[in-house]
């Protein structure tokens, strides 16, 4: 019978299955066909490959660029491929074979031998990546083994069919097969044709009765019906539209710096099965959130290295998520496991605030953090946040001329500069201070506890990870182990740092924005002033916050907060609400990480595009996306619930706060609110 | 309920069209920095492949074999440019 050809791969299942009635084998072609490629050009997944082998020689002090090593490949496989022409009639190449010949020329025989089956290893573990099992020949392939066929994998293919069935085995296919064989172990293809007898000879096939499945209308049409067989092809132009949209967007990645993001999303997308419908929320964090927050964490990677940090903190809650992509991303992006050790930190503004007073009392500065949320207006308020018994402190108040309820923040009714000045000079009390330190030492000193738990004083240098904004967590935290001779250098890493107040930097104590800093100008990035609050609400752990430390007996105890009261439970439905989107950051995660290992690029290279994917989500964004994005409800204890004179709220309600029907239906609002940006920007 | 990648393979809630739109903004207001951007050359062929891909390749698959003669046209006109 002769082959036919289909355009589409349900009318090709749906032929297959009336002609396997009559056969007893049904084999299939691998790539292309029964897997589809994430990328357009097969050999992309040689090149990270090659920067692996160039980083392995690096650390053994050979020096060689992954350029040269891929031409070495390149020229070891074509004449192995040269030299098996002489002998059979395809020219094909073995894997092992020239893998283990290209180490040993670059390793040096015997470890060039060991090193074959950690390369081999990274290989397929990013071939696999790349891979994607098709949906429903996967189902048909399941619906003939039950039927009892004979069923077979035949790949014209330089990986030996062990590593094939690995392969298979990732996709999801595993014991679906009878076999998989491959040309790279006998030479013989299907290009040529050779391959139909070999295995109807080994398996005792009869061609008359056995039905072929591929994409190639020569290797797997001409040649399988040459040999007597039924041969169905696959012509899909829907996958020959995708193959051409990533060749194009990673051709003009290499030209244009834009299009470089944008590619390496392509190699993210989900295919097949993995496409399924998702609410919008996971959307916005595959689509949008992930790919900042994974860009984020491939920077930090690389400036940990710079730094020879020893260990890397997450702050908590933020953290949470940071350090689930982390887990995600960091098989592709350090294959050699040379990133430093990582813990999850539990810390909070109002845990560590209180904390940071028990040795050097209250601050001027640390005081004036506090009146920095609308909703903090006196003297109860910096106690709330500290920890502090307000009670206590009537009499020190008095010798001030101050009560617990004399308005300090300007933008409360009742507001008297002179109570600001005396209040000053309440900070500069000794007495007040020696109470201040009195109420919160055993906080401090349960935190040091913890903190000696994690092995935080054990390395010379830490970075503490946290998704910003002013580093309060991290001024904080400084202050409380600022006494002890082992305390580590701080290098603090935020998704994003508006500074609003200026940070107290030293040699030991750093802080840096990765995706925005205020101290580099960067308009597109300074475009996360619009909706600040839905990254805190995307990546927080779905645990309440810390509340403090306590002392237990020669031991520590963390107190969380209690979720019974009506914010408690608000935080939970919150959560619950954005947990497609979490969900999302961690898939994309996922996918990033080969992605990213592929394309090979720096976070610098993708910065245009997330520039791009910034201004286009939070300054334009759509009525729909905001609707789904913005927060319900935001927990944060550090505000206080008192409310601001009127002529506080006259400012103008932000973009990300209007209500729907001004979104919808007022078309300049989003470019004239982003000339007010423009225009904040320029004048900071 | 919506799919990661629509059916011309645009990254749901950033489709192509709307790159276009904010490039052609970006052309008359500073947005930051995109490094020279995405281009027109570049926008349009994949606005092509994006939008009218599937039937090209469609007609392709379906009567490529037919195309033959156009493209040996095709190359001799390459040729005879350079």
């Amino acid at each position: 019978m002769a082959m036919q050809t289909f355009l589409n791969l349900s009318k090709l299942v749906r032929e297959g299955r009336k002609l396997a009635e009559s056969s007893d084998v049904v084999s299939f072609d691998l790539f292309d066909t029964l897997l589809v490629r994430r990328t357009h050009d097969p050999d992309l997944v040689k090149l990270p490959v090659a920067r692996y082998i160039a980083q392995l020689a690096t650390t053994r002090g050979i020096a060689i660029v992954w350029e040269e090593v891929q031409q070495k490949r390149d020229r070891i496989e074509a004449a192995m491929r040269a030299e098996t022409g002489k002998t059979f009639v395809d020219h094909e190449a073995c894997y092992p074979v020239f893998m283990q010949q290209l180490l040993s020329e670059i390793f040096g025989d015997p470890t060039g031998v060991e090193l074959f089956a950690e390369v081999a290893d990274f290989e397929l573990r990013m071939e696999s990546a790349m891979l994607v099992a098709r949906k429903e020949l996967v189902d048909w392939v399941g619906e003939l083994k039950e039927q009892g066929k004979k069923l077979f994998v035949i790949s014209d293919m330089y990986l030996p069919a062990t590593m094939l069935k690995t392969l298979v085995d990732k996709a999801g296919m595993t014991d679906l097969f009878d076999d998989v064989i491959s040309s790279a172990d006998s030479f013989q293809a299907k290009a040529s044709g050779l391959a139909y007898p070999l295995v109807a000879e080994r398996y005792g096939l009869v061609p008359e009765r056995w039905l072929h499945v591929g994409d190639n209308p020569i290797s797997d049409g001409l040649q399988a019906d040459r040999a007597g067989l039924t041969a169905l092809i696959i012509s899909d132009p829907r996958e020959s539209q995708r193959k051409s949209l990533a060749k194009r967007y990673y051709n003009y990645s290499l030209g244009r710096p834009f299009w470089r993001g944008r590619a390496l999303q392509q190699l993210m997308m989900p295919l097949e099965a993995e496409n399924q419908p998702q609410p919008d929320l996971y959307m916005e964090g595959y689509n949008f959130i992930g790919p900042l927050i994974c860009a984020f964490l491939q920077e930090l990677l690389e400036k940990c290295r710079q730094q020879k940090i020893g260990k890397i903190f997450f702050l908590s809650r933020e953290g949470w998520m940071f350090s689930k992509c982390w887990e995600q991303l960091l098989p592709w992006l350090d294959p050699q496991k040379t990133a430093p050790p990582s813990e999850y930190l539990y810390v909070s503004r109002m845990a560590l605030a209180g904390a940071s007073c028990a040795r050097q009392g209250l601050s001027r500065t640390n005081a004036d953090i506090a009146f920095l949320p609308p909703g903090n207006r006196d003297f109860k308020d910096v106690c709330r946040i500290f920890s502090l018994n307000w009670e206590v402190f009537s009499e020190h108040l008095a010798r001030h001329q101050l009560t617990a309820d004399t308005c300090l923040s300007h933008i409360h009714d009742g507001y008297e500069p002179k109570n600001r000045e005396r209040f000053n000079d309440l900070l500069r009390d000794l007495a007040f201070q020696a109470e201040v330190m009195a109420q919160t030492a055993d906080s401090g000193l349960a935190l040091e506890r913890y903190l000696e738990s994690v092995g935080f004083f054990s390395c010379d240098k830490v970075a503490l990870v946290d998704i910003g904004w002013l580093g309060t967590i991290q001024r904080f935290l400084v202050d409380a182990i600022a006494h002890r001779q082992d305390a580590p250098t701080c290098q603090g890493y935020l998704f994003a740092a508006t500074r609003g107040i200026p940070y107290p930097e030293s040699e030991k104590n750093r802080l840096e924005g990765v995706v925005y800093d205020r101290n580099r100008f960067d308009l597109a990035a300074s475009t996360i002033f619009y909706a600040r609050d839905i990254f805190e609400e995307a990546c927080r752990a779905p645990h309440p916050t810390l509340n403090g430390y306590r002392l237990h007996g020669e031991d520590f105890k963390l107190e969380l907060r209690q979720t019974e009261d009506s914010l408690g439970q608000a935080e939970i439905e919150q959560d619950k609400y954005f947990e497609p989107l979490q969900r999302g950051i961690i898939d994309a995660a996922r996918r990033y990480g080969p992605a990213a290992a592929m394309m090979g690029r720096e976070v610098e290279d993708l910065r245009p595009w997330l520039n791009y994917l910034l201004v286009s989500k939070l300054a334009f964004p759509r009525t729909r996306e905001i609707s789904a994005i913005r927060h319900q409800h935001h927990l944060d204890d550090f505000h206080g619930s008192k409310k601001p004179k009127k002529e506080f709220h006259k400012q103008e309600v932000p973009l990300w706060d209007k209500p729907r029907w001004h979104l919808r239906f007022s078309p300049i609002l989003r470019p004239r609110l982003f000339f007010k940006h423009l225009r904040d920007r320029i004048n900071e | 309920m919506r799919r990661v990648v629509n059916s011309r393979f645009m990254l749901t809630g950033n489709e192509h069209h709307r790159l276009c739109g904010l490039a052609a903004f970006a052309k008359f207001i500073p947005i930051g920095k995109l490094r020279g951007g995405p281009g027109a050359r570049c926008l349009f062929t994949l606005s092509v492949l994006h939008y009218g891909g599937y039937w090209l390749y469609f007609l392709q698959a379906r009567y490529g074999h037919r195309l033959g003669r156009v493209r040996h046209l095709l190359t001799k006109v390459r040729r005879w440019k350079t």
